[in-house]
Parts: structure tokens; C-alpha cells; sequence
């Protein structure tokens, strides 16, 4: 009999478990379904963390399962980002546009108000037409598809391009950092049609929601980012486990090899690129309505190694090594850059943390690099009791004078 | 005895050097096969060519009954047509386990969704379990291979050829770093293999290709010096000149 895939991975359980609880927690501590205690802005930041814990995850997938040292990936997030952002300010635009229109004695026709809306979303870049992306702006199953389906095509189209060339390694890396680079330089461009630097705002606003207050969201979308990151969890423990993940660990470690068996690596590669690509596209679309605003610099190259940084600093190869560092550093990275870190007096020189954070984290990286490759998911096989592993089930050898198997298990416990 | 494998006027070059030079050798089903020659006589370079990861400049690999060419062919695709090969060092994934390695191995469905879907059949346990038998790994199993001594990897790694079950094995001195017990197990084994299917062997050693009691091809500067029976073959003036002789 096949034992339940919960059972055979009881580490995806716990995650739930501690997923849940988490939840319930910052449930019954919000302000607006429970004492207060914490601030609907502070709720928001933990619901942007868990999309972050998310976005890890399928870092970790795709690095430190597939080998694949992608610096694109915060690309697909702002994608996501962008993909729902867009609606978001149409949607909003259009109910402030129709409420003060309303008023006039002669109804607007369509047309005026579509221009009314260009006029008030574009004002800012100098135009006031409707570029050719916003085309399904008004709709929002269409731009939910778009979230999905935009970072998804660009990955596969992408991926297939690098991966048939049998572009590998630093070389990867750095075609991917070259994707990021292109399209936040793009997108900075004020006839983008994504308003440039300036990017989308308003985004807490959701449309059709004007009677809720924010307290209301942030809780809402603090759920929905717990339950993405518990079914992307899932999603992932399923793609790495069974032979789906042996054959992904195997193109990690020696692909030659996976190829002489008869496994079309780059289909595998292009798989776990684009699943992943399209995982970060959904974390992305839900984090930045709790942030509020998307801008080209959040797509910039710098993003993604961060995202390489905390996926190091938690733990390569394990998906709750992903979660904790990528929570770990960003609210650490919060705390230090939001002035919450009291400033260490030198007496000649004052460290203010806003400035010397990343310093700090540099070192850390360094740190976690050289002296626990492992990351912080490593100390997890430090606690874990590890049961004594049986090398052999019989006698050490045929002889008379040959080890018993009684004196080899208590050699053993001596070494340990 | 049919034709599996016909290489025909194969030549590659490396940087001006002739690796292979005008190479033609023909394989039945079932055949076993010794390929001997000196360092540097291409013999690996012939098996990069055949599992498609060397494209040569000019000749043909022509393969099975419709007689296609295997060039224009990726490794994995050929790896798919029944070529397994067993590399000259050890290649198995040491952070995997036995059985994991011998799952990965296991000739089944090839594409990601096949293999993400489906997963491991439970007949494959079955399977696994027959081919750890006869490479005397069975108590292994459940041990992450890296831990393998290093005949105990070898094996491994001919129990993961003969799961592929392959129509034509390409083996690279299967023997080297065995202890003679082993070399006798695996001579048999290839043996046994080659009554139902085609098995070439790259081999130094010649007592181990002795033993094959096959035919036997010499290499030598990227073609063929000799060919037919270990007697004939080391009793030809040539070759005891380039190679024996030494």
C-alpha cells in the first residue's frame, strides 16, 4: 500500500500546522477580527512576508533543487504585480471618474469617460491615451489571467531559448539578470504605457470595496497570502518529492548523466522555470495590492539576488528553509532600514543601521556561505534527534572472530 | 544475428587532431563486442559519437531494423532508442539513494508530466527489487549511494544500465577497481546480457576480455586495426606492434 503523501512527508504537515496556527494567531490579534494589538499596517506587512516566504519557495525550487541560479525571478513578481496593479487603478480610476461625472446635467458617453480615466491614470507621463497593454485593463478575470499567463509565457518563451542552447551556470545567471535588467529599464521609460517611474499606486483602494476599511483588507489579503503559500507549499513538497524531484536533483547534480538515461533535461528545466516563474507571478499579485505601489525599481536585478540571498541565508534544498530565511531576513531588513534597530554610539562614529544594514547582511551571507552552507534550515538536522542508520543487518563477517552485529551498533554509539 | 548498429565512415576532429578517422564497425543483436586500443585510439570518443554526444564530421550511425540515423538524434532521445552506457568512472547520484537510482533508471515513461504524474508504479518496486538482487545491493537500498564503496558503485551503476533494458549497452571498463571475485561476477553478468541483446566493452585488461570469449576489434589512431577472435587479433603483427608490443 502507498502511504499518504502527508504521511511520507510529515515536514509539509508541520508547515501547515505552523502556517495555520500563524494565522489564527494574527487573526485574533488584528484589528479588525480580533483585540487590535496589531496595526493594520503591521498586518500588511506580514501579509507582503508570507507572498515573500512564497516567492522563496520557488526560488529554492528552481535553485537549489534544479541548480538553476535564476536572477529573474522577482521579474515574474513585479510581472504578477503589474498584471493585477493594472486593473486595480483602472477599476479605482473609473469609480472616482463616474462619481464626479455624475453630478454633470448630461450623462458621459463611454468615450468620455474612457478619456476622463486616460487623462487621470496617464496625467503624470504627459499622455492621456490608453496604450495598447491596458487593452484588457477593465477587466479583472482577464488581467488574473495575465498574472498568470504573462510571467508563465515569458519564462517558457525565455527558458527555451537558454536552456536549448545549453546555457548552464554563471552564464544562466547572468542572461537572467539580463531579462530583469532589460525589463525594468523598459518599464522606467515614460511611453512604456506603465507610467514609468512612477509606477502603479493606489493599489490598497480596492475597487468595489470603498464601504471596507483598510483594517478589513489588510486581514482579507493577509488570508489569501497565507493560503497561497500553504497550497504553493504544497505544490512544491509535490513537485520535489517521488521521482519528480529525483529527477530534478539528479539535472542538478550531473545532467550528462540524466541525459544518457533518456530524460530530456531541458523539458525539465523549462518545467520547473516556468511552473515556478508562474508561482511568483501569483505572489507577486497579491503582494503588492497590501504594498500599495509597484514600481520599475522593484523589478530591478537587485531584487532578485536579494531573493538568492534569502533563499542562502534559510537554506538551499529545503522549501521551510526558503520560508525562514525569507521572512526572517525581510522582517529583519524592516526593522533595520525602519529605524526600529537603536543606533550603536562608537564614540568617533555613530552606526546608524539605515546605512550599514546591508553591510550587515553582506557579512551575514558571507557568513552563512563559508560556515553553514546549510543556512539556517541546516540547524534543523542539528536538533532532530538522528536516529542511529542500521549499516548492516547481520554479523560484520562469516568467521568466528568476525564483529557481532551487538559490538558494531555499540562501536557506533561510542562514536557518536 | 541482424544488424543493431552499423558505423560507417565516421571521422571527427578536435582541433585538427583525427580523433576518429574513417571508422566502420557493425554490431549484431545479439553480439558481445570487446573494443581494445591504445590511450588516445578514440575508443571514447566512438561512444560519444554513438550516445549522440559528439556530432562527427562526415559518416553515418545507422540503427535497428529502419535502419535510421542516430545524428540528428539528442543524447536523450537515443538514450530512448536502447542505447544505455556505462561511464569508466562511476556516475551514480551520490546524494540519492540506491533505490532512487535504480527508480531514475527504470525504463518508463520519459516526459516531466509523465514522470511528475504517475510517479513511481508500484510494479517498479518489483523491478527494483529483482535488479538489486542480482547486483547484490538489495541490503543497500535504503543507503544514500555516495556511502557505496567503489566496486559497490560500479554495480550500481550496471544494475541502472540493465534497468534502462537496453537493446545495445556501450560499457567502459566495467572491471577497473573491482576485486577479482567481482570482475568474475561481472564478466558473467555482461555474458549473460549479451545472449538476449548487444553489448559492447571498452576494456584495457586483456585476461577480462579473454574471458568475454567474443570478438574483438582493435582501435587504433580513430579506426580499425584488427578485427576477429583474441587469438587472431594478438597474434597480428600490427598490433602486437602498436599495442602489445609496448
Amino acid at each position: 500500500m502507498q502511504r499518504s503523501f502527508f504521511l511520507r512527508h510529515p515536514s509539509v504537515l508541520i508547515f501547515i500546522g505552523f502556517l495555520a496556527l500563524f494565522t489564527l494567531a494574527v487573526t485574533l490579534l488584528a484589528d479588525a477580527t480580533g483585540t487590535g494589538a496589531l496595526s493594520t499596517s503591521f498586518v500588511k506587512t506580514l501579509g507582503r512576508t508570507l507572498c515573500l516566504c512564497l516567492v522563496a519557495i520557488a526560488m529554492d525550487v528552481v535553485w537549489g533543487y534544479c541548480g538553476i541560479l535564476s536572477l529573474g525571478h522577482f521579474a515574474f513578481f513585479g510581472i504578477g504585480g503589474y498584471a493585477i496593479g493594472m486593473w486595480l487603478m483602472y477599476a479605482r480610476t473609473e469609480e472616482i471618474v463616474a462619481a464626479s461625472m455624475a453630478a454633470r446635467p448630461l450623462p458621459p458617453t463611454p468615450q468620455e469617460l474612457t478619456d476622463a480615466i486616460g487623462t487621470q491614470i496617464f496625467g503624470v507621463v504627459g499622455s492621456s491615451d490608453f496604450p495598447a497593454i491596458w487593452a484588457f485593463a477593465h477587466s479583472l478575470p482577464l488581467q488574473l489571467l495575465a498574472v498568470v499567463l504573462v510571467p508563465g509565457l515569458l519564462a517558457l518563451v525565455f527558458g527555451w531559448l537558454a536552456f536549448r542552447s545549453r546555457v548552464t551556470g554563471v552564464y544562466l545567471s547572468i542572461l537572467t539578470q539580463a531579462m530583469t535588467l532589460a525589463l525594468s529599464l523598459y518599464l522606467f521609460q515614460n511611453d512604456s504605457g506603465l507610467r514609468g517611474n512612477n509606477g502603479l499606486s493606489g493599489l490598497q483602494n480596492i475597487p468595489g470595496a470603498a464601504e471596507l476599511g483598510q483594517d478589513v483588507i489588510s486581514i482579507r489579503f493577509f488570508w489569501a497570502s497565507a493560503l497561497a503559500l500553504g497550497l504553493g507549499y504544497v505544490l512544491f513538497a509535490w513537485v520535489t518529492s517521488g521521482k519528480m524531484g529525483s529527477v530534478i536533483r539528479a539535472i542538478r547534480d550531473d545532467e550528462a548523466r540524466v541525459r544518457f538515461l533518456g530524460y530530456h533535461v531541458e523539458s525539465y528545466k523549462l518545467f520547473v522555470f516556468t511552473i515556478t516563474a508562474i508561482v511568483a507571478g501569483i505572489a507577486g499579485a497579491i503582494y503588492y495590492p497590501q504594498a500599495g505601489i509597484i514600481n520599475p525599481a522593484e523589478i530591478a536585478p537587485i531584487a532578485s539576488i536579494y531573493l538568492a540571498v534569502w533563499v542562502a541565508i534559510g537554506g538551499r534544498g529545503r522549501l521551510y528553509g526558503a520560508v525562514i530565511g525569507a521572512a526572517a531576513v525581510s522582517l529583519l531588513s524592516s526593522w533595520f532600514t525602519g529605524g526600529g534597530a537603536p543606533p550603536i554610539d562608537l564614540g568617533f562614529y555613530r552606526i546608524l543601521w539605515t546605512d550599514w544594514w546591508l553591510v550587515l547582511l553582506g557579512f551575514a551571507f558571507v557568513a552563512v556561505t563559508l560556515f553553514f552552507p546549510k543556512g539556517i534550515g541546516g540547524l534543523f538536522d542539528l536538533v532532530m534527534i538522528r536516529r542511529p542508520v542500521e549499516d548492516r543487518t547481520g554479523d560484520y563477517g562469516p568467521d568466528a572472530g568476525a564483529w557481532r552485529r551487538d559490538e558494531g551498533r555499540e562501536e557506533g554509539e561510542e562514536d557518536r | 544475428m541482424s544488424t543493431l548498429l552499423e558505423v560507417s565512415g565516421v571521422s571527427v576532429t578536435f582541433d585538427g587532431f583525427r580523433a576518429i578517422n574513417n571508422l566502420s564497425l557493425s554490431i549484431g543483436e545479439p553480439e558481445m563486442r570487446a573494443i581494445i586500443g591504445p590511450n588516445g585510439a578514440g575508443k571514447t570518443t566512438m561512444m560519444d559519437i554513438i550516445t549522440g554526444k559528439t556530432k562527427p564530421d562526415e559518416g553515418r550511425v545507422l540503427w535497428g531494423e529502419m535502419s535510421r540515423n542516430l545524428l540528428g538524434m539528442s543524447e536523450s532521445r537515443i538514450a530512448q532508442e536502447g542505447i544505455g552506457r556505462k561511464f569508466q568512472r562511476p556516475t551514480v547520484f551520490e546524494a540519492q539513494t540506491v533505490r532512487e537510482n535504480l527508480a531514475l533508471a527504470l525504463k518508463n515513461r520519459r516526459g516531466p508530466f509523465d514522470v511528475w504524474l504517475r510517479g513511481r508504479r508500484p510494479e517498479d518496486e518489483g523491478r527494483i527489487g529483482e535488479l538489486a538482487a542480482e547486483i547484490g545491493l538489495t541490503a543497500e537500498l535504503g543507503r544514500v549511494s555516495g556511502e557505496l564503496s567503489h566496486g559497490q558503485k560500479q554495480w550500481l551503476e550496471i544494475g541502472m544500465l540493465l534497468a534502462q533494458e537496453p537493446r545495445l549497452l556501450l560499457v567502459d571498463e566495467p572491471a577497473a577497481g573491482m576485486t577479482p571475485a567481482e570482475r568474475e561476477h561481472t564478466t558473467d553478468l555482461l555474458k549473460r546480457a549479451a545472449r538476449t541483446r548487444a553489448v559492447i566493452v571498452v576494456e584495457h585488461d586483456m585476461e577480462f576480455v579473454r574471458r568475454l570469449e567474443c570478438k574483438v576489434t582493435v582501435l587504433h589512431e580513430g579506426r580499425v586495426l584488427a578485427e576477429g577472435s583474441i587469438d587472431h587479433v594478438t597474434s597480428d603483427q600490427e598490433v602486437i606492434d602498436v599495442y602489445l608490443g609496448r
